[in-house]
């Protein structure tokens, strides 16, 4: 078998092959070991066995051939992200844009001759089960890379992972989260994001809410990293204009759609704000929702990317209501262009190709049902992460490697992922996008949202 | 024949003191158990609140804001801790769990206080807050609410394990005492039953040989008795087995 770069043994013409440690394997070894000891008590037991687990299959795999994640037929890439639970439809979509792509790279001869595989775990958007998970990936499954992470409590917590093993290089590419953790010191060079952040889609919102006459902000967000990240950007935005928040109420992570948002409602109504922003998933921004309009609590309610838009308007259309009523003060801002807009080319390129393939999420992960949508902005978002990745494995050539990954990502530079916004990264550019679009729902349905003022009056 | 009347005091001694023995008791361990235990969790919030302050000043300094309330997430996961708040220099509350909104007690509290204060919000509960400056108090106060319910139920059920304990210590110790007080007094009732027999001038029951053949004091009283009634000139006392009276 072929190793890359001298790092294992190859067997051919050799009767006994001498397993040969190199410096990376033993440096493996040891941060491992470390990384076993330290962790043992803050995941539990189950997560120590696993770790230990891990080691044993680590040394066996190194030992005979060399294993990171990429071998002459396919190359591994490693996903942790929320198959059940109430953000199911993240993780699923995600994963269906995705492997639109991957399928039709591989089934046109993979990047290099290797098909692209991905390995997946459900952490149910919960931060111990993605910590757990990404030990596995990395310890067992031994992936080349983490891919489309989902959610910002599970990434924030997985991050000083990829610190631990940094010598390693496992690097977490596009995070389906605009987080700055992953952004930003001590943890943003282990981190590649393709989306625009939450800091831009909040300062957007915020901006044209104040250009509106929209003065009064509240926010309604998640009691979690990733609610705290919205309502810094938020407040930061509001901060640049002399302007404070008019109000904030809190949900836990985990509610469900059929759960009571009155309370939030009526705090934030004592402060009769003009705007509200919820940081949120769908499940508990579509019950906020259908609760300030059933409590009359009329303006207008907008909603981050990850909030997965269409999954949300399903759960209000299910109301048996009119649509329209629960939808009409709707804003949501996303950070792809909307998958309607046939004019752009890799909006052409995606329905084709979901159209084409129709990925399913794997039997084994699906723990309840979920009716996928044809075409949403979370599987476009995963559709162009995996565009982008694979034209970065391109980069690394024919022998991909861990030690090149840094350098195949900072070689993208102005390359048309066919959106119409170039992507660059670089050394202190860890982000591929800027732009934020803004979408409003019209006859059930999300269209892009140019005229504010004409929206708002 | 049954003693009735000679250990009834005894007996209600042993009682008593048993009693009063479990009552200081209970008393002392209710009181040493409460103490310790509520200073225990107290500085146990006190060192969470610390460590939080200690470990946010780095993030505070970068506004990492959602690796802060990752942070107090975890930290609020510990037992007995319900709330975690850190406000800024200036009372801005920086990141929080609170659940739907901040409490109006909270808000309108002193965001610099760092000393102990009991806190009774209504629909949570009554707290324990305790607080821990972020680099002197220039960068911000860690705010720890301990649930003073949680707590004192948990002091409940260590007092309740130990006064139960103590409890069966004194069922069994009266128990045992009284088994013991009435194993003293059965050759005593035999030898009230060998007296009567002997003043009625009945036939001595089988256990007379027994009791004169025993050495002790409740012995040596049989051989008195029996020595008194033959030195009666009226004595119809049978003899005793030559071989045991002494």
């Amino acid at each position: 078998m072929n190793v890359r770069n001298g790092k294992g043994q190859s067997g051919e013409g050799s009767g006994s092959p001498a397993p040969s440690l190199t410096r990376r394997a033993m440096l493996r070894r040891g941060l491992a070991g470390l990384l076993a000891v330290s962790c043992a008590g803050w995941v539990g037991r189950r997560g120590a066995d696993s770790v230990l687990g891990g080691l044993n299959m680590v040394s066996a795999q190194e030992l005979e051939t060399g294993f990171e994640g990429a071998t002459d037929d396919e190359i591994v890439l490693g996903m942790s992200a929320a198959f059940s639970g109430p953000s199911r439809g993240l993780g699923s979509e995600l994963y269906r844009g995705a492997m639109a792509y991957f399928n039709h790279v591989n089934d046109n001869g993979g990047v290099a001759g290797r098909k692209i595989t991905l390995k997946l775990y459900d952490d149910g958007y919960q931060p111990d089960p993605c910590v757990r998970n990404t030990m596995r990936l990395m310890l067992e499954d031994n992936v080349f890379l983490l891919f489309g992470y989902v959610g910002t409590p599970t990434v924030t917590r997985v991050l000083p992972l990829l610190k631990k093993f940094q010598d390693e290089q496992v690097y977490l590419f596009f995070p389906f989260t605009g987080a700055q953790p992953q952004r930003e010191p001590p943890y943003g060079d282990f981190a590649f994001n393709l989306r625009a952040s939450y800091r831009q889609e909040t300062a957007g919102l915020v901006n044209n809410f104040l250009a509106a006459g929209k003065r009064k902000i509240g926010v309604f967000y998640q009691a979690d990293a990733y609610g705290r990240s919205g309502w810094a950007g938020v407040r930061a935005a509001l901060d640049r204009h002399g302007e404070r928040l008019a109000g904030e109420a809190t949900y836990r992570r985990g509610q469900r759609f059929t759960g009571s948002m009155r309370e939030q409602v009526e705090i934030l109504k004592s402060n009769a704000p003009d705007a509200v922003i919820c940081i949120g998933s769908y499940a508990a921004c579509a019950a906020f929702a259908r609760d300030a309009v059933d409590r009359d609590l009329r303006v207008p309610i907008a909603n981050l990317s990850f909030v997965g838009s269409e999954n949300m308007l399903q759960l209000l259309s299910d109301l048996g209501e009119d649509v329209e009523t629960y939808s009409r003060y709707l804003v949501n801002s996303q950070v792809v262009p909307s998958y309607e807009d046939t004019s752009i080319p890799a909006v052409r390129e995606y329905r084709e190709l979901m159209e084409r393939y129709d990925p399913a999420v794997p039997e084994e992960l699906v723990k309840e049902s979920y009716s996928p949508f044809p075409q949403s902005f979370v599987s476009l978002e995963g559709f162009l992460d995996a565009k982008l990745m694979t034209e970065i494995l391109r980069r690394l050539g024919a022998s991909p490697d861990r030690d090149g990954l840094e350098e195949a990502v900072f070689s993208v530079d102005n390359y048309d992922l066919g959106i119409g916004e170039r992507v660059s990264f670089g050394p202190d550019r860890r982000q591929g996008l800027q732009t934020v679009y803004y979408t409003v729902v019209q006859e059930g349905r999300y269209v892009t949202l140019d005229d504010w003022q004409g929206w708002l009056s | 024949m049954k003693i009735q009347k000679l250990f009834q005091r005894t007996r209600f001694g042993i009682f008593l003191l048993f009693g009063v023995i479990v009552l200081c008791t209970s008393a002392l361990c209710i009181y040493t158990v409460d103490t310790q235990l509520t200073a225990e969790y107290e500085t146990n919030s006190q060192n969470i609140a610390k460590s939080v302050a200690d470990a946010s000043v780095d993030i505070l300094l970068n506004r990492n804001l959602a690796t802060l309330q990752s942070m107090i997430d975890q930290f609020v996961e510990i037992q007995g801790i319900r709330y975690i708040y850190i406000t800024s220099e200036n009372g801005e509350y920086l990141a929080h769990t609170f659940v739907p909104g901040i409490p109006e007690q909270i808000l309108a509290s002193d965001h610099a206080n760092t000393e102990p204060v009991e806190r009774s919000i209504p629909g949570l509960g009554d707290f324990l807050e305790v607080g821990s400056p972020i680099l002197a108090g220039v960068a911000g106060t860690v705010h720890v609410g301990m649930d003073q319910d949680e707590v004192a139920l948990k002091i409940q059920r260590a007092i309740g394990q130990q006064v139960i304990l103590i409890c069966i210590f004194l069922v069994v110790g009266v128990l045992a005492s009284i088994w013991l007080v009435n194993l003293a007094a059965k050759p005593l009732a035999e030898l009230l039953a060998y007296a009567v027999n002997i003043a009625d001038k009945r036939e001595p029951e089988t256990t007379a040989d027994d009791l004169l053949g025993r050495d002790d004091e409740v012995g040596d009283l049989a051989r008195l008795f029996r020595h008194i009634s033959d030195q009666s000139p009226d004595s119809g006392a049978p003899e005793a087995s030559p071989g045991k009276a002494r």
